[in-house]
């Protein structure tokens, strides 16, 4: 089974060790796993923002360089939405592309989902000894319906107890652009994100979208919580440290 | 375009910078949002309970708003010959400055000096109170949010609980300054008795008005009804105890039938309060007949336009599906650490961020759409399905195809699109990147103050990783 890995362009950025704990998952998992080596961004910035031309030239990119695996795999909830869900609405009216939008998105899929859903992953072979509570973050949430997968596969962790938090589908205040442009709302949101964290006194928090994590890291730091980890899902299933 | 005059929209980021620091407010906000949700999340259980299905509900709803937008104009008119039929009048207004000119003259007409109002948000649009005010009749707001507000001299900040952003403590102080008699010590145990305060109060008001103003949450069009849900039991008052009423709303507040009525009862309260009914239920038709021992002479609907008449068969119809329920701004995060006050006019919350735009221009509020953080939850709990994020999507890209962005900005995102497609150049630039977010930050892996986005690091760190990207870092083992 040949899998296109697409790390997103906020891991590759930002933290290169939740492409790297998605690569031994899907490896772990018997995947012939290959990094489309000349990917970017998938497009979300310009599409969000209403810059529909850029967000459409970039699509074209990035299916012209997925197309051909049986899965792409994609450690983020929100860029999987922009691949499964915008693309083809995106391109619909362009004969060339439409059918090729279509075509890649169906065979996108959010990393926990794929590992719990397609190639059901018995065992994960990260450890974690503690608590962590699970940040439901909103595109994976209500736009792809992940909600059970990340949940059965941490519980399966050795060493690694779940602890709920209230609200945890709450969005934390992110929201890409919005976190920028209107900083001082994000950051009323984020503290109550940062709130329910506290509550649930668990040693790590983990979600499954960076964005969101480093706004709720970003935060939590801010207010002076040293301690609780800020993990993405990856790094705790797959385990071991950096890359 | 309508009624864009009285718009504060455009004034969204300043005020939105109060709002978060108005630690009374967000007191008050933080207390009210689980209610919302918890009452919203038990109507939803309710549903269950009844063996009724929401998404099979919601599209039940859907599509009777959906065919009364497909034929308005056909169904305005029946509605019209039903109304007439019943005795009543139907006059029609363009926007909210001849909603003000309809019932001023309406008011002098018929030689009223008082009228009592029951909630409708499109006097807000017309900025009725103010018009009434100027030709000396005193308009009396007896719902007892809007009582509080019209106390404070404040728009509503919601549109089913307008006074939601105010203390117990502020509310209190409002009461006793203009009920004459000291400000007491109140806590929520006390709110039955402020509750009836305002009501003794209200009764002088509603046994003295000439007429009546009230709005409506549907008109029936097979019947020539106004429906109207209250909990209060003030709308009965302003509907039947005056000579005179006038009903306003506007023209897209259609249903067919009586039985689509019942269907959206089914969802308007549990969505809006969580009910499976709420405590009153009138469909007013018609005008006071003999034998009658209530009601008024005279029943006047003024169905107004106000900007919804553009909005059929363009890529925002959907937003005149909307049955003003409140669950999406009751479950908006950014709606909770703001209030309505910030957004500027009418409504709040997301339908304000899709509905402001479309009827005051978009150019009056460009800020609004974007005041999102995307998540969904609003088109998730919305009972006709309004897809307001979608929507809100489409006015951002209407603004940028329109040149309302800053120049900069879209110069900004055509060359980072520009170089996200030449993938030599940007790893080699997301390389310089890193060694440059490296070099910030404080060997605690974060960085504190980042010029680039200093607006992030007000409120948050920046947590950084090695200083390496993960291309190269791949690049770099698959060589090993």
């Amino acid at each position: 089974m040949r899998v296109a890995l697409y790390v997103t362009c906020l891991v590759d950025l930002m933290r290169p060790s939740v492409g790297f704990a998605a690569l031994r998952l899907l490896e772990a998992a018997g995947c012939d796993v290959v990094v489309p080596p000349d990917q970017t961004c998938c497009g979300q910035p310009a599409w969000s923002s209403g810059y529909r031309a850029q967000a459409a030239g970039l699509a074209r990119k990035a299916i012209a360089e997925l197309e051909g695996y049986d899965y792409v795999v994609i450690p983020s909830g929100s860029c999987t939405d922009q691949l499964r869900h915008v693309y083809p609405r995106l391109l619909a009216d362009d004969p060339a592309w439409s059918a090729r939008a279509q075509a890649v998105a169906e065979r996108c899929h959010e990393l926990t989902s794929f590992l719990a859903d397609v190639v059901a992953l018995p065992t994960p072979p990260g450890e974690f000894a503690g608590s962590v509570t699970y940040h439901d973050s909103c595109k994976g949430l209500r736009a792809l319906g992940i909600k059970r997968q990340p949940r059965e596969l941490l519980q399966r962790v050795r060493g690694l107890s779940l602890r709920e938090m209230a609200d945890c589908e709450e969005c934390c205040g992110f929201g890409g652009a919005f976190a920028v442009e209107f900083a001082d709302v994000s950051t009323r949101i984020v503290d109550r994100k940062c709130e329910t964290i506290a509550a649930a006194g668990a040693d790590a928090v983990v979600g499954g979208d960076l964005g969101c994590l480093l706004n709720i890291e970003g935060r939590l730091r801010r207010r002076g919580d040293e301690t609780t980890r800020v993990l993405h899902v990856a790094e705790v299933l797959a385990g071991g440290e950096g890359n | 375009m309508a009624a864009s005059g009285q718009s504060q929209a455009m004034f969204f980021r300043a005020r939105a910078g109060e709002k978060v620091r108005d630690e009374v407010l967000q007191r008050a906000l933080q207390k009210a949002r689980p209610l919302f949700v918890g009452k919203r999340a038990k109507g939803m259980a309710s549903l269950v309970e009844d063996g009724l299905d929401f998404d099979a509900l919601r599209s039940t709803g859907k599509n009777a708003r959906n065919r009364i937008l497909a034929d308005l104009d056909v169904w305005l008119d029946i509605f019209e010959t039903r109304a007439t039929a019943n005795g009543a009048e139907v006059l029609w207004a363009r926007d909210g400055a001849e909603v003000s000119r309809l019932v001023v003259d309406i008011a002098r007409r018929h030689g009223v000096t008082k009228a009592t109002k029951s909630k409708s948000m499109l006097s807000e649009e017309a900025d009725l109170n103010a018009a009434l005010s100027a030709a000396g009749v005193q308009p009396v707001e007896t719902d007892l949010g809007e009582y509080i507000v019209q106390l404070a001299g404040e728009p509503p900040s919601h549109i089913i609980a307008p006074a939601v952003h105010k203390t117990i403590g502020e509310v209190e102080a409002l009461f006793a300054k203009a009920h004459d008699r000291p400000a007491q010590a109140r806590t929520s145990a006390d709110i039955p008795a402020m509750a009836a305060e305002a009501r003794g109060v209200l009764r002088q008001h509603f046994l003295s008005a000439e007429m009546g103003i009230s709005g409506a949450n549907f008109l029936i069009a097979e019947t020539g009804s106004a429906a109207l849900v209250t909990n209060e039991g003030n709308g009965r008052m302003v509907t039947t105890l005056p000579r005179i009423h006038v009903v306003i709303t506007g023209i897209e507040k259609l249903l067919p039938t009586l039985e689509d009525f019942a269907s959206l009862m089914r969802l308007l309260p549990r969505s809006a309060t969580g009910q499976s009914i709420s405590n009153y239920v009138s469909l007013l038709t018609g005008t006071r007949h003999q034998g009658d021992g209530e009601g008024p002479e005279k029943t006047i609907f003024i169905l107004v336009d106000n900007g919804r008449a553009d909005l059929l068969g363009s890529p925002y119809e959907a937003m005149l599906r909307c049955i003003r329920c409140g669950a999406c701004m009751n479950h908006c995060p950014v709606y909770f650490s703001l209030g309505g006050h910030a957004y500027g006019w009418v409504y709040p919350g997301p339908m304000g961020s899709v509905l402001t735009p479309l009827l005051t221009g978009i150019d009056q509020a460009i800020d609004l759409p974007r005041a999102t953080t995307g998540c969904g939850h609003c088109a998730d709990v919305c009972p006709v399905g309004i897809p307001l994020p979608g929507l809100m999507h489409q006015l951002r890209e209407t603004q940028a195809e329109t040149g309302l962005r800053p120049r900069s900005e879209a110069r900004a995102m055509r060359l980072w699109a520009w170089l996200a497609r030449r993938p030599r150049l940007y790893r080699w630039l997301t390389r310089c990147a890193t060694r440059y977010l490296d070099w910030l930050s404080d060997g605690q892996g974060r960085i504190r103050l980042f010029g680039l986005a200093p607006a992030w690091t007000a409120g948050r760190d920046l947590p950084v990783s090695s200083g390496q990207t993960f291309h190269e870092l791949y690049k770099a083992r698959k060589r090993a």
